[in-house]
Order: C-alpha cells, then structure tokens, then sequence
C-alpha cells in the first residue's frame, strides 16, 4: 500500500452463505437450524418502507384510487419510418363518448423536453413518424371496453418513408468525440503483441417488474398534478411545464412507491406523464396512463446497442502501449440522453488501465428504433465488454494469467486518463482485483479447468462436430473482468445541477429529510436515514423521510448515475453538520439529541438547506473533453464460473465473485442487494436478454419471449464490499449502484472462453451464436436440405 | 354476470361479476385488495401470485368463475396465516409473519413490486413443509420474477422461515419494526384500498365472454349439443394468455375445471389412464405416472413455473396444439392415445393422427377430450430432454422424445433396440416422429456408429424454421446432438 492508500479498508462482509447454503442441485445439504444468519441485519436500520411493501399496503401508482378517473391510451405508429398524413375518426362511432387528443391540441411546446428538442409529444399530421410505436394520438374513456373500441376507430393515413435500420450506415450523428493521447502508431509500432477485436453489445431491457405508469389529476387552477412511477420528479415537472405551457408552479409531481426503474424511469415517464395530463386537462377529471406490459415493451427505452472496433499495443512483458478505439452507439430515433450517454462509453473506453498513447474515437448515431435511453452503467457495460475482453485475449496472446495482465496495468494512485485526469487517492483497482482473485480462487479454478480441457480434447470428437456428442457433457470455465466507474454525473453535470437537499427540526423534535431523490428500491431512504442519524448522534426513529413530492421537496436532482448516497447524502450530511453546530450552539452546547425536543419548542421549526458547490481542485473543461471527468471512480472486479453444455451450448453462470468499491458502505445489506441484483442483470446482458429487431420492430415485445433470468438461471453470487473513501464528500461515498453491471458480462464471455475454446464477441453469448462460431459460417455445419431451409437463411 | 363465492384469506366472499373475469382483476378491482400486484398479464412474471387452496397460482390466468367453492389467500392474508390472527398491532402496527420479517431483515424486498407474489409463492412452499434446501427453494420460485435482488437474499430469506419453523421459533406475527403512525400518507387526493363506484363497474383491460361451468360430463354434453360455439377449457392458462394478447374472444367458453370424471390417474389391464383435467403438479405428484410413466413426469415438471403446472392440464397441453407443447413428444414416443368425447359418443385417436396441423387437431367442435390412454409396454425405456430458452418459464427450442425396448438382435447375437420411437416438438408446425432416425435404429445395436447414423439422419430430416426463439439450424443440430447423447447415455459407451 502506499501512503495514499492509508485510508482504505477492504470491509468484505463475512458471508456465512458459501457456506451453509448448498453447493449445486446434486448435492442438497439441509441448513443446520440457527446456522442462517437470521437476524442478522439486527443492529442494521430495517428497510424503511419495507413493512408496508411486505404486506401489501404500499401503494404504487395503479393501486391509487381517483373516483371519476377515466382511462388513457396511446395511439401508436406501425411503421418504423413514414409521413403522418391524417388520422380520421370513423364517424358511426359517438366521439363524445370519450376524449381525442392529437399534436394540435397541445397547450405548449410539443416537445418531450430534455437534452435536445427533437422529440415530440405526438407526431404531429405532416411530420414525420420516426420509429415504431411512436406516439401519434391519444384517447382517454370512462371505461376500458369504451376505450379499446375507440382505439379501433381511430384510423391513421401514412405514407411509408424508407427507414435507417444499421447503425454503421446511419448518418445522422447525435453526438461525437475524439480523445488522442500521447503517438498512437509509435505505440503500436513498438509492440511486441497486438490484439484486435469488434465487439457488439446488443439492446438491453431494464424490465422493472412495474410498468410504466402515471394519474393526472387536473387542480382547480388550471394546472394538473401528476403521481406515477418514476426516478426524476424535476425531470417529469420540466416536461410539464414546458409541454403544457403552465409555470411550473402550478403542475406538481408525486412519486408513487415505484416498483424498479434501473434508468428505464429517468426519462421516459415525462411522456407518459405528458399524455395522461393533457388527457385529464381535456377530459376535466383524473386520467390513468397505465402501461401494459407489451405496450412497455414495445415503446419504451433500452440500453443503447454497441459496435467497438479495438487495437492495442503490448510489450512482450504485458504492458499496454497503445489503444485505439472506435466507439459506435445505436441512439435510436431520438436524442434522449444518448449524448450523454456517450460521453460515458468514451470515458470508460479504454477501461481502467493506464496507457500512454490512446485514441477514441466514438459517434452515437440515429436511426429508426424506438429511442434508446438510461439503464443501470449509462454506457459503462458497453465500453467494458469490449475494453475486458481485449484484455482477457491479451492474456492470451501473451501467455500471462487474465489477473496478472490486469495488474501490471490497472490504474494505480497518480496515473493519468486520457483526459489528462490525475487520479488522487480512492483508487481501488488493485485492491479489488486481488480480492476477486483470492475469494474465488481463480488462479487454482483456472488451472483446473485448463486440465479438464486438456483431458477432454485427447477423447473428444472437435466440439464443433455437427452431430457426435463426446464423451463429457459438460465443460467448465472460469473468467475475470476488472471495471472502473465514474462516481456521479459526468464533467460538469453536477455543477450545473446545483442540487439542493433540507433537512428540518419540526416543532416535535423529530428531524424531516426533505430531497428530491426517490426510492426505486435500491434503499435511498434509509440510507438517508441512517447518514443523518448518525451525523446528529440521534436514534433512527427520530428521523423522518418527507414524500417525494414537488410541492414539498426541493429539487436534488435525477435519481441516476449512483449519485444518489454519495452527492445528495453528502449534502445531507453536510446538512445535519450544520443543523446540529446551529441547536447545540444555541443550548450552550448540549449534545443535539437531548436538546432537539427543547430546542425546537423554544424556537420552533429550523431547517437547513445545502446546495451542491463544485469538489475542490475537480475541473472538466467540456469544450475541450479535458480535465477531470469524474471527481472519483468507483472500482469493481467480478470472477464467474460457467458450466457449458457440450450437446447444447447452453451457458449455466453458477457463481459469480463480485467485489464493488463504494468508497464506504453505508448499509451492508442494502449495498449487498445493490451488488447482487446488478451482477445479475449483468448476467442476463451476457447470456439470455436479448431484443430481437424485425424492421425496426421489437419482435420479442412480450414477456414469454423477452427473457430475463429466473431463480434457477442466476447464478450463486458472492458480493465483497471494499471501500476506498472519496475524500469530497464528508462520508466518503462514492455511488455503488451500476459498479457490478459493468463487470459480469465480460467476466461471462471469458469464462465461455475458458470453457470451450471461443471468443464470443457478441452479446448474449447466446447457443445459438456460439454453436455457429464453434461451427463455422455455414450455421450448423450439416449439409442443409436443399427446399426446406433456403428461405430460412440468410 | 356469475355469482362466485370463496373464502378469502379466512373470510366468505360472494362477487357477482363476469365468469372469465380475472381472479386479480377481481381482486383489486372489485374488491380493492391491491396488495396482489399485476406484472404482466400472461403469467410470466409471477408478481400476481395467489394461493388458491394449497396451491400457488398466477392470479392473471385464473378466471374467477373456477375459484368459486375455493379458498384464496393472498399477501394481506399472511400474516394472520391461520385466519384468526389479528392485522394490526395495538398501536395499529401492521404485523409480520415470520417468513415477511426474514424478507425484511434479509433484505430480500427491494422496490417491492414482485415481493407480493414471491411471499405468496414461499408460503405454498413452506406449507407443504419445503425446507432450507437452496435448489428446492430457487425451483419453488422460478415462476417469480424478480429484477433487483439477483435472488441471493430471497432464497436466504425463505430458507432462514423454514429453518425458524423447523426449531419452533415460529413465533405469532410480531409488529412490523420502524414504522410510525405518522409515515407518510399516500397523496392526498388518492383514497387507497377502496375501489370507487366507477372501478367496480368497469370492464377490465381483457374481454370476458359468457361461459359455462358444468358439473357433469352429461351436463357439458348437453350443451356441446345444443348449438353454439364453445371454447372449452381446462386451466385457462393458455386463454387467458391469448386474450391478453389481443386474440378473439372466442363466442362462448365452456369451463371443464368441475368436471371431476376427467379427473386422476388409473390403471387398466395394460394401459395407464391420465383423465384430461390432470395439471402437471398432479402428475409429478402421481405415485403410478411417476412409475409407469417417468418421462412423462420428467416433461410435466419443465412445463412454465409451479403456478402454471398447478393449473395447466394434459388435455389443454394437446388440446392447444403448440409444437412446443412439452406433453407431446413424450405421448408421441409412449404410442398414446386420446380419447375423444361428446353428445354423438365417444372414439379413440392415435397421437399420431391427433394433431392435424398448426394448432390444429382432430377435436370436433362439439368433442372434449376426455383422457390419455398409454400402453404399458414392458421392458420399455423412454428418455426426453427439452431445450428450452431457460430454465424455467421456459418455451422450448427443441425437445426431444426417444423409446425403444431392448431385445436379441436380427442375428440373435447381441441386444438391439426393437419398437424405437423418435418424436421431437418446435421442429416442425405439430410434434413429430423422425421416420429416418427411427429406421436406422429399429432392430439395431446402439453402437457409436449407430449413434451416429441416426443423428445424421433425423438432421438430414428436419426441416424447422428461423423463429423470436431459436434458429433453423440450431435446432437441427441440437435435435442430432441430443438424440446422440441420449443415445449413448442409454448405451453406457
């Protein structure tokens, strides 16, 4: 360790899992009773709106009840690109049995507002239809039997433009960059080993288990209040304003429990708020926009799809010399936050390793699918796939263990990235690494499975034979992949955001936390809790959480990026710092926990914002993509064992290793979920999820056949927490909850490899695809009959 | 409208609503319980979960009508698991039972939405006294859907209720931790967990078309023969899923789900007999199906999740016709039989004949199916393996089916596999037989050579298609590469 290492400590939480749950379905082993870390959590703040989730009490947006609320529906486009020439209303229908609302009847600007104007509430007659399901008209009714026939009535005349499907044939460019450090070709001139790869990530679907949803409610006053499912209240309150031509103080934003949102509710719900209020404005009474599973499927946003070209350069002892990079994102059909999204993938391209001649070059593109937008990484897991496996084959290729070639080369304290950031103390890229290593074993599984490869290849018939199975049904491998993440928003995004978070002493006593920040289940309301009782020295139950509603709270900005415990518990922190100075000053210095009852019947409610202010020494300069990208980075390394099948190629992951760096772990159990539930999202990114695009259609758009995994497909997962404190903020966080997505997916590919012998560049790793690699071009290697497959094939 | 009465969580209720209207929408639409969450309308995701009875079921595929005379017990109902137990505390606390207090110290509810449902699903499986077996716990949930918590601390959590229950520390609901009086109300302008006069009129998101429910088979007849078009079903599980999806309401349903005659399993001289109405839980749990019959088993237990093998039948698995159908490869390979039935009698139907085309079959409109009849042939193996997109709530790619009975060889020297079956499904638009394959191992030692040959053969045969779930030519070679394995695993080389 170095000096500056000194504040790090590597807090693994014990886990009795490994082993008292069983290991593997052979082998059923009965938990001795009491050896089940029941109670664990004792000591630990409970989840606070745990309780009401268990039994049911919680109310998430459609269990509200609005007497008199008629029911919406949104009219969508068919086609992936075309010009809306008319939508006519079948006139045996009785229109006033219900509301229409088209492009003409928007109040304000018909613009979903966000980054860039380019995307419209509804397509207006004469523009022109961008992408499949896109919005056209909308219908509210008193009932849905009322409302279903009114959809079939309304007809809508296009005329069919030819639509930009392939990404690298689009030409319309949302945003692009160009980084170049230090002599690219001499780099690669020097090099005694080079290695070159195309990597493709495709669209991904954050598949919260609630769908979209959201009720307007038209006030008195001409404006409208909207509860629904979402992560950014300000986000949706924005769009309202802007869409419905009101001042924002009279539109109003309250979130419901919300049942998961991993970015696929950072922007998206501003359309379904926008289309449910100017439906309740038009029909003068609530209206409920409550998606159905397909219609979410079909419309809303996914992780933006990827094409990495990678060159780099090594010396013959492994060490990097240059990178070049070509970075290519599918935005879809509207900017959204692609731009931003982007400028993530670039950041992260290289991965976290230091090299002194880089080249990025990275364009995000349009085209005709639905938009893609925010998921869990922002881009992170694009750029790590194929970062990682560069590396995994530069192990390879220089006959050095995968962690050794990661080592020799990871970020360390004083390093310098591509964009000329210095990196200062919390670098954990090592630490991380080396627990990985050590908790799973990895050296010892590797060389396990080298030797089953070994003993398997002497017997069996090639593993691309068409028909012969081999003797070994099931081949092993084992795989490693190191990540680093940008803690919060990208350059300069937090200081523009300025956020602000309160807290107040009211009259009772008892402490309110006022933020905008919303709870999708990651747990932020008992961090939050749990940070302020801890920095006033006060009992938890003395703190209270206020709703998120935009007539209450302040705007702390979006709940993304992993900003959420680090910047806006900072300023909560920071917050109760104050707050308790202020009440012990004034009570002669009494500790803040005796004195708050008396303190606030003496002076009545005190309340202490704190609006964010700029790290010091942390400059980005956005015109020049110089400077420091990040305040800090979060680290993480991940091990995964897969079992592949022989016969099948199906892919088993049974247990994933993951070790995340969240500079301090403010929750062990809340952080743990954060790290299980995204190594598995990322599990799934490598494996099975998978959207199938037919002209610019969603093929798979319903749940049989968009698949995430089950129970029996997520692997054992063993989550190790580091932490290397930020020094920036007073209680060191530095974002947890997209570390582990960026990690298991290249960790996946790597371990196929291990397995059977294939770079599968490609996600999913899918049988499909690793059965036509392992089996050459022609598919399945097997003399096709003529008649029956010719249409079937490309 | 049908008057439908059930205990619910211990107390009587009577709804007068449409038959085929959804057990959820009847739950939180006409009776404001919106503890049961709806995830996706076709049974995929788990979050409506219900115990109907013992069993656990997806509420969204369960049409209210085939709940009447049953119990349903649902998340509010947990914590008073014996029906006596108060809700609330004195302070007006919700209480917890134990298995909801494990969630929440575990960590096992992250945004909530499929907890619901996933308590619901662990609760069956602790009633029926599952244990702290991690594989036995990840199967009793596969049919619930959770995206945040990859699982980890959901499976310790039911693991940590069972182990609890086991040493006795079950103790009564206690209060739930860390809640006030004064957390936070739901928006003012909402009134929770009371439907209002509009919502309890309204028709739900799904069509609801009249249906009948007879308690005979006479009773069923007489209708069937009576004109009209009706659209029997059993579980309603693949209906239900249709209509959701948009399809045609079909004229009138005939619901079979009380016809007790169609029920069980039964041996006659030499034929197992499985009455059409027996779900895939049934027959998992059948002593003879899992004797005479194991392969079937074996298929029964692929077939979606535990909510779905509680109400999806043998006869809506043949009479839905999918070429995905897990049943029917395997009947395909046994050399079963479906018998027919209606008001102009009853016949008998060979699998082979049975389905005609793409969801199509030999059914009559005014026929039932009534039973599977499958010749007990001795010394007869059969092995089945399906491939399917996962491992659970899985539609398969391929399946593949094999029979054989060993006997002396033409030349009488060494043992050879005589009354070969090779029958596959998703390969073609019915379940087939691979006539090739079985030609070249009919009478045949399974030697390696033989093996291979029979791969080659039934690859050179089939001629499936590019389709959302797999690709023409995977599931050509990995129809070959598994007859192969089965093969050779049946050989021993």
């Amino acid at each position: 360790m170095t000096e500056d290492d000194k504040g790090m400590t590597d807090r693994s939480v014990e886990r009795p899992r490994g082993r008292t749950l069983v290991d593997g379905p052979a082998a059923p082993v009965v938990v001795a009773p009491g050896t089940l870390p029941v109670g664990r959590a004792s000591g630990l703040p409970l989840r606070e709106e745990g309780p009401a989730k268990l039994t049911g009490e919680a109310l998430y947006a459609d269990d509200l009840v609005f007497p008199g609320a008629w029911y919406g529906a949104t009219v969508r486009s068919t086609q992936a690109r075309a010009r809306l020439l008319g939508i006519d209303r079948d006139e045996t229908f009785a229109w006033d049995r219900v509301v229409v609302v088209t492009a003409d009847d928007i109040p304000g600007e018909n613009v979903v507002s966000l980054i860039d104007d380019d995307q419209p509430i509804l397509v207006p007659v004469g523009g022109e239809i961008r992408h499949h399901a896109e919005p056209l008209a909308l219908i509210a009714a008193p009932d849905r039997a009322t409302l279903a026939e009114a959809t079939t009535r309304l007809r809508v005349r296009t005329e069919a433009l030819p639509p930009v499907l392939d990404p690298l044939a689009a030409t319309e460019i949302i945003s692009e960059h160009d980084i170049v450090v230090g002599d690219v070709e001499a780099g690669f001139a020097a090099a005694a080993v080079v290695v070159e790869g195309t990597y493709h990530t495709g669209h991904q679907e954050q598949l919260y288990i609630e769908p979209q949803a959201m009720i307007a409610v038209p006030e008195p006053d001409g404006g409208v209040t909207v509860h629904g499912s979402l992560q950014c209240p300000f986000y949706v309150l924005a769009a309202l304003a802007r869409g419905l031509g009101e001042p924002v103080e009279r539109v109003r934003v309250v979130q419901a429990v919300t049942g998961g949102g991993f970015g696929g509710k950072e922007e998206y719900p501003s359309m379904v708020a926008l289309h449910a209020a100017l439906l309740a404005l038009a029909a003068h009474r609530p209206v409920r926009m409550i998606y159905g599973r397909h219609e979410d499927l079909a419309a809303t946003t996914k992780r933006h799809p990827s094409i990495a070209h990678h060159r780099s350069a090594f010396t013959a002892d492994g060490t990097l010399l240059a990178q070049d990079i070509d970075l290519i994102l599918d935005g879809g059909a509207y900017a959204t936050l692609t731009s931003v999204v982007l400028s993530r993938a670039t950041l992260h391209a290289g991965g976290p390793y230091r090299c002194p001649n880089v080249r990025i070059r990275s364009r995000a593109v349009r085209t005709n699918t639905p938009p893609n937008g925010a998921f869990r990484g922002f881009g992170a897991p694009q750029a790590h796939f194929g970062a990682e496996l560069q590396m995994s084959k530069a192990a390879e290729a220089l006959g050095l263990s995968p962690a050794e070639v990661r080592r020799r080369n990871a970020y360390r304290i004083g390093d310098t990235t591509p964009t000329g950031q210095v990196l200062r103390p919390s670098v954990a890229a090592e630490t991380v690494l080396a627990r990985a290593v050590e908790a799973s074993g990895f050296e010892a599984v590797r060389t396990r499975t080298a030797e089953a490869r070994a003993r398997a290849s002497a017997t069996a018939p090639d593993p691309g034979d068409p028909v012969r199975t081999g003797p070994v049904r099931v081949a092993e491998g084992v795989g490693l992949a190191l990540a680093w993440h940008g803690a919060g928003f990208t350059g300069t995004g937090e200081v523009k955001l300025a956020s602000v978070a309160a807290l107040e002493l009211g009259e009772d006593g008892r402490v309110r936390v006022l933020a905008g920040s919303t709870e999708i289940g990651q747990g932020s309301r008992t961090v939050f809790r749990t940070l302020v009782a801890e920095a006033l020295g006060v009992e938890l139950d003395v703190i209270d959480v206020a709703p998120v509603d935009t007539a209450i709270v302040p705007d702390s900005g979006p709940t993304v990026a992993s900003r959420t415990t680090m910047v806006v518990g900072g300023l909560l922190v920071r917050a109760a710092g104050e707050l308790r100075r202020l009440v012990e000053e004034r009570n002669g210095g009494r500790p803040f926990a005796r004195v708050r009852v008396e303190d606030a019947r003496r002076h009545g409610p005190t309340r202490v914002d704190r609006r964010f202010e700029a790290y010091p020494g942390v400059h980005f300069d956005d015109e020049a993509y110089r400077g420091d990208a990040y305040p800090t980075y979060g680290w993480a390394a991940a091990v995964a064992d897969v079992a592949v099948d022989l016969d099948t190629f199906e892919v088993d992951v049974r247990s994933v290793t993951a070790v995340d760096d969240a500079g301090r772990v403010v929750h062990p159990v809340l952080a743990e979920g954060q790290v299980e539930g995204g190594t598995l999202q990322a599990v799934g990114y490598a494996t099975i999820e998978e959207i199938k695009v037919e002209d610019g259609r969603y093929r798979n758009d319903r749940l049989a056949t968009c698949l995430i995994p089950t129970s029996l497909d997520a692997p054992r997962i063993t989550a190790i927490m580091v932490e290397a404190p930020f020094s920036g903020e007073p209680h060191g966080a530095k974002g947890l909850g997209e570390l582990p997505m960026d990690v298991a997916a290249p960790a996946v590919v790597a371990a196929i490899h291990d397995a059977v012998g294939i770079w599968v560049d490609r996600i999913p790793a899918t049988p499909e695809r690793i059965l036509e690699q392992l089996l050459g071009a022609a598919g399945d290697g097997l003399d096709a009959p003529a008649e029956a497959d010719a249409e079937a094939r490309p | 409208m049908t008057v439908v009465r059930f205990l619910l969580n211990g107390e009587p209720v009577e709804v007068d609503v449409p038959g085929m209207r959804r057990l959820l929408d009847v739950l939180r639409e006409d009776l404001g319980m919106t503890g049961t969450k709806e995830g996706c309308g076709e049974g995929e995701c788990g979050a409506c979960t219900v115990i109907v009875d013992s069993g656990p079921v997806v509420s969204c595929l369960v049409p209210v009508c085939q709940v009447d005379g049953h119990t349903v017990r649902t998340v509010e109902g947990l914590a008073q698991a014996d029906g006596s137990g108060p809700l609330v505390d004195d302070a007006g606390r919700p209480m917890l039972a134990p298995l909801q207090r494990a969630f929440l110290e575990l960590g096992a509810a992250q945004c909530g939405i499929c907890t619901p449902g996933m308590l619901m699903a662990a609760a069956a499986y602790l009633d029926v006294g599952g244990g702290p077996d991690e594989a036995a716990i990840r199967t009793a949930i596969a049919g619930n859907l959770c995206r945040c918590t990859g699982y980890t601390k959901i499976v310790e959590a039911i693991a940590a209720a069972a182990v609890g229950r086991h040493v006795g520390a079950s103790e009564a609901a206690a209060p739930a931790p860390g809640r006030r009086a004064t957390a936070p109300s739901p928006p003012p302008a909402a009134e929770a967990g009371a439907a209002s006069a509009e919502g309890a009129a309204a028709p739900t998101a799904l069509a609801e078309p009249p249906v009948a429910s007879p308690r005979t088979l006479a009773e069923a007849y007489d209708l069937l023969g009576g004109g009209g078009t009706w659209r029997p079903v059993a579980g309603a599980t693949d209906l239900l899923v249709e209509l959701d999806a948009g399809g045609e309401p079909p004229e009138q349903v005939l619901d079979l789900w009380r016809l007790r005659e169609l029920r069980g399993i039964s041996l006659e001289p030499r034929t197992l007999v499985i009455g059409a109405l027996t779900t895939y839980s049934e027959l998992q749990r059948s002593s003879l199906a899992t004797e005479i019959v194991p392969a079937l088993v074996e298929a029964a237990a692929t077939v979606g999740a535990v909510q779905i093998q509680h109400r999806g039948t043998i006869g809506g698995n043949l009479a839905t016709a999918s070429p995905a159908g897990d049943m029917l490869p395997v009947l395909l390979a046994l050399d079963a039989e479906v018998v027919l039935g209606g008001p102009r009698g009853e016949r008998v139907v060979p699998m082979g004949d049975f389905h005609v085309g793409y969801r199509r079959t030999a059914r009559e409109p005014d026929e039932l199916i009534l039973r599977v009849r499958v010749p007990i042939v001795p010394g007869r193996e059969v092995r089945f393996r399906k491939v399917g997109t996962r491992k659970a709530q899985a539609i398969s790619k391929v399946s593949v089916a094999l029979a054989w009975r060993a006997g002396p060889g033409d030349d009488g020297a060494e043992v050879a596999w005589h009354g070969v079956r090779v029958a596959l499904g998703s390969v073609a638009p019915v379940p087939i037989r691979a006539a090739a394959a079985e030609a070249v191992l009919e009478g045949s030692a399974p030697s390696a050579a033989v093996a291979e040959r029979a791969a080659l053969a039934l690859a050179d045969e089939l001629a499936p298609i590019d389709d959302v779930r797999s690709t023409a030519g995977y599931r050509r070679t990995t129809a070959a590469r598994v007859l192969h394995r089965l093969i050779r695993d049946a050989a021993g080389w």
